[in-house]
C-alpha cells in the first residue's frame, strides 16, 4: 500500500481530515511533523501539505513554512518524481517555496495575493465549482474527472489569488497547460466573475501544477468534501440532486462526495508505483 | 502634500519576532540581525488640487481621540501632519528599512468609506496603505552592510533568498538613510513597476 505523508506544520488545522480523505481511498496515510529527521520523508511515495495557518500567516501565509528544511525535503523527493498536494495554506507553502509552477526549480514565481473581488475584501469560507483542465497535472490529480465536469468544493481562504507579475510566466502557465483546477459555474463552463471567480486569481485558477504535473496548489478544501453527506442540500447542480436524493438512506449519505476525485486520482496513479516500490 | 499616520504594536509583535528568527537563519554567521520591528503606514492624500491641511486637524482628532486607525491599549504611532513631518522621513537609530506596497492599488476604498461615515472630513481623497520593515543589522566589517542583508532578507527570489517582500504581490522601497516624503508618495501612488523594471 502506498503511504503518504501529511505534514504537521505548526499552525495548520486539517491534517485530520486530510489523512482521513486518503485512508478512504486506500492509501496509508500518516501524519508527520515538520521536525522529523530527514531520512524519514524518503519512505512515502506522497506528500500533502494540509490546510490551516502555518506560522499563523506570519509574514504572509506560507512565507515562513515555505524555509523549513522538511519542505527542502518534499522538494528533493518530488524532483524523484513523487506527487505533492498542497491544499489551500499548503498550496501557499508550495507557492512561496517556489515548487510551483517551478519553472527555475526553487524560484518564487508566483503569490497568493489577497481575495479581490467587487465591494467585498478579506476571507472568504463557502463552496465553489471547478473543472479539471488538460494539463500535465491531471494523471496525478484528476484523472477520474470528466471534461468540463462541474466539481462542488469548499473554499476558506483569505489570500487565494494565484497571481504572477512576471508575464513569460503567466504566458508558460497558460499555454504549459498547468491550470489544472479552474473556478467554473454549476453548470461547468469557466467562471467570469464573481461569485463563480471568488477571489480574482489570474486565469481564474483554483489550483496550479508544475510543469511534470506531480505538484498541485491547490487553494479549496477537497478533503472537506469527501462524502456526499458534506455536500450542503441546497446545492445547485448534479451534486445538489444527489445530495437531496441521499436524505434519510445513511448508506447513500456515505457514498463519495465531489472532492474525493483529487484523492482517488492520486491514489490510483501511485498504486502500481508502489507496487514496483515493493518488488524493489 | 499627505499626512501620513504609522502604527505598530506595543505588545510583543509575534509576526516581527517569527521575521527575527527566520532572517537570522537566512542569514548566516557571518551577519547579526539584531533588531526587526514592523510597522503600518497609512498615507492620507488629499483630493485632487487640495490640500492635506484641510482636513488634517480633523483626522489628527480622529487618531488620537477614537480607536478608529490605533487601539492605544496595544499599539503606538506618530501622526505626522503635511506641516509637521519635514522633508525628509529617517529610519530609527541605526536600522534601515524595506517599504513594501500592494502591486495592486494602495487605496483602501472600504477604509476611506468608514472613516467618513464615523469622522465626516472634507477634502480627504484616498487612504493609502504600505508596511515598513525595520531592520538592525551588522556585517562581518562592523557596519550593517545592506546591500547582502537587503539581498538575503528582503524581496524573496528563491526558497533560501528573500523573506519579507514577494514580488509578484507586492513592490519595495529600500529605505537606507533619510528618504524624501515625495519619494514615499510616488512610491505609494503611481502604479508598482514592471516586475522585470523592479528586478
Amino acid at each position: 500500500m502506498a503511504r503518504a505523508a501529511v505534514v504537521q506544520i505548526p499552525g495548520v488545522n486539517c491534517e485530520y481530515e486530510t489523512a482521513r480523505a486518503l485512508e478512504a481511498v486506500g492509501l496509508e496515510a500518516r501524519i508527520v511533523r515538520w521536525n522529523e529527521p530527514d531520512s524519514v520523508w524518503s519512505g512515502f511515495d506522497a506528500f500533502v501539505l494540509p490546510g490551516g495557518f502555518a506560522f499563523q500567516d506570519r509574514i504572509r501565509a506560507g512565507a515562513v513554512a515555505a524555509k523549513l528544511n522538511a519542505v527542502d525535503r518534499i522538494a528533493s523527493e518530488a524532483a524523484r518524481g513523487k506527487p505533492v498536494l498542497g491544499i489551500c495554506n499548503g498550496a501557499q507553502v508550495l507557492v512561496e517555496a517556489g515548487l510551483v509552477p517551478g519553472f527555475r526549480p526553487g524560484h518564487v514565481e508566483l503569490t497568493l495575493a489577497p481575495n479581490r473581488a467587487p465591494r467585498r475584501e478579506g476571507y472568504l469560507c463557502r463552496w465553489v465549482w471547478v473543472r479539471a483542465e488538460e494539463g500535465p497535472g491531471r494523471e496525478w490529480f484528476a484523472r477520474g474527472a470528466r471534461p468540463g465536469e462541474p466539481i462542488p468544493v469548499p473554499i476558506a481562504h483569505g489570500e487565494g489569488r494565484f497571481q504572477t507579475a512576471d508575464p513569460e510566466v503567466r504566458r508558460r502557465i497558460q499555454t504549459d497547460g498547468l491550470v489544472l483546477f479552474r473556478y467554473a459555474t454549476p453548470a461547468g463552463a469557466p467562471a467570469e466573475e464573481y461569485p463563480f471567480d471568488p477571489n480574482g486569481a489570474m486565469l481564474q485558477a483554483a489550483g496550479v501544477t508544475n510543469a511534470a504535473g506531480n505538484i498541485l496548489a491547490f487553494m479549496p478544501h477537497p478533503e472537506r468534501a469527501l462524502w456526499l453527506r458534506q455536500v450542503p442540500i441546497d446545492m445547485a447542480g448534479d451534486w445538489g440532486e444527489r445530495r437531496r436524493a441521499a436524505v434519510g438512506t445513511w448508506g447513500s449519505l456515505e457514498g463519495p462526495g465531489p472532492g474525493r476525485v483529487v484523492f482517488e486520482s492520486l491514489a490510483a496513479r501511485l498504486r502500481p508505483r508502489a507496487a514496483i516500490g515493493a518488488r524493489a | 502634500m499627505s499626512a501620513v499616520l504609522l502604527s505598530r504594536l506595543k505588545i510583543t509583535d509575534l509576526t516581527a519576532w517569527t521575521a527575527l528568527e527566520t532572517g537570522r537563519r537566512l542569514l548566516g554567521r557571518d551577519h547579526t540581525l539584531d533588531r526587526l520591528a514592523r510597522e503600518q503606514l497609512f498615507l492620507f492624500e488629499p483630493e485632487a488640487g487640495g490640500n492635506a491641511d484641510v482636513f488634517e486637524g480633523v483626522l489628527g482628532e480622529a487618531v488620537r481621540h477614537s480607536n478608529f486607525f490605533v487601539n492605544p491599549n496595544k499599539e503606538s504611532y506618530r501622526f505626522l501632519a503635511s506641516s509637521e513631518r519635514g522633508a525628509e522621513w529617517r529610519p530609527p537609530e541605526g536600522a534601515w528599512g524595506i517599504l513594501t506596497r500592494s502591486r495592486d492599488d494602495t487605496r483602501d476604498e472600504g477604509l476611506l468609506q468608514r472613516l467618513l461615515r464615523e469622522h465626516p472630513l472634507r477634502g480627504l481623497g484616498a487612504i493609502r496603505k504600505a508596511r515598513v520593515w525595520w531592520l538592525w543589522t551588522r556585517g562581518p566589517g562592523g557596519g550593517p552592510d545592506v546591500g547582502r542583508c537587503y539581498a538575503m532578507l528582503g524581496v524573496l527570489r528563491d526558497s533560501r533568498t528573500g523573506l519579507l517582500v514577494n514580488p509578484h504581490g507586492e513592490s519595495a522601497l529600500l529605505i537606507e538613510g533619510a528618504v524624501r516624503w515625495e519619494k514615499v508618495e510616488r512610491f505609494l501612488i503611481e502604479p508598482a513597476p514592471a516586475f522585470r523594471d523592479a528586478a
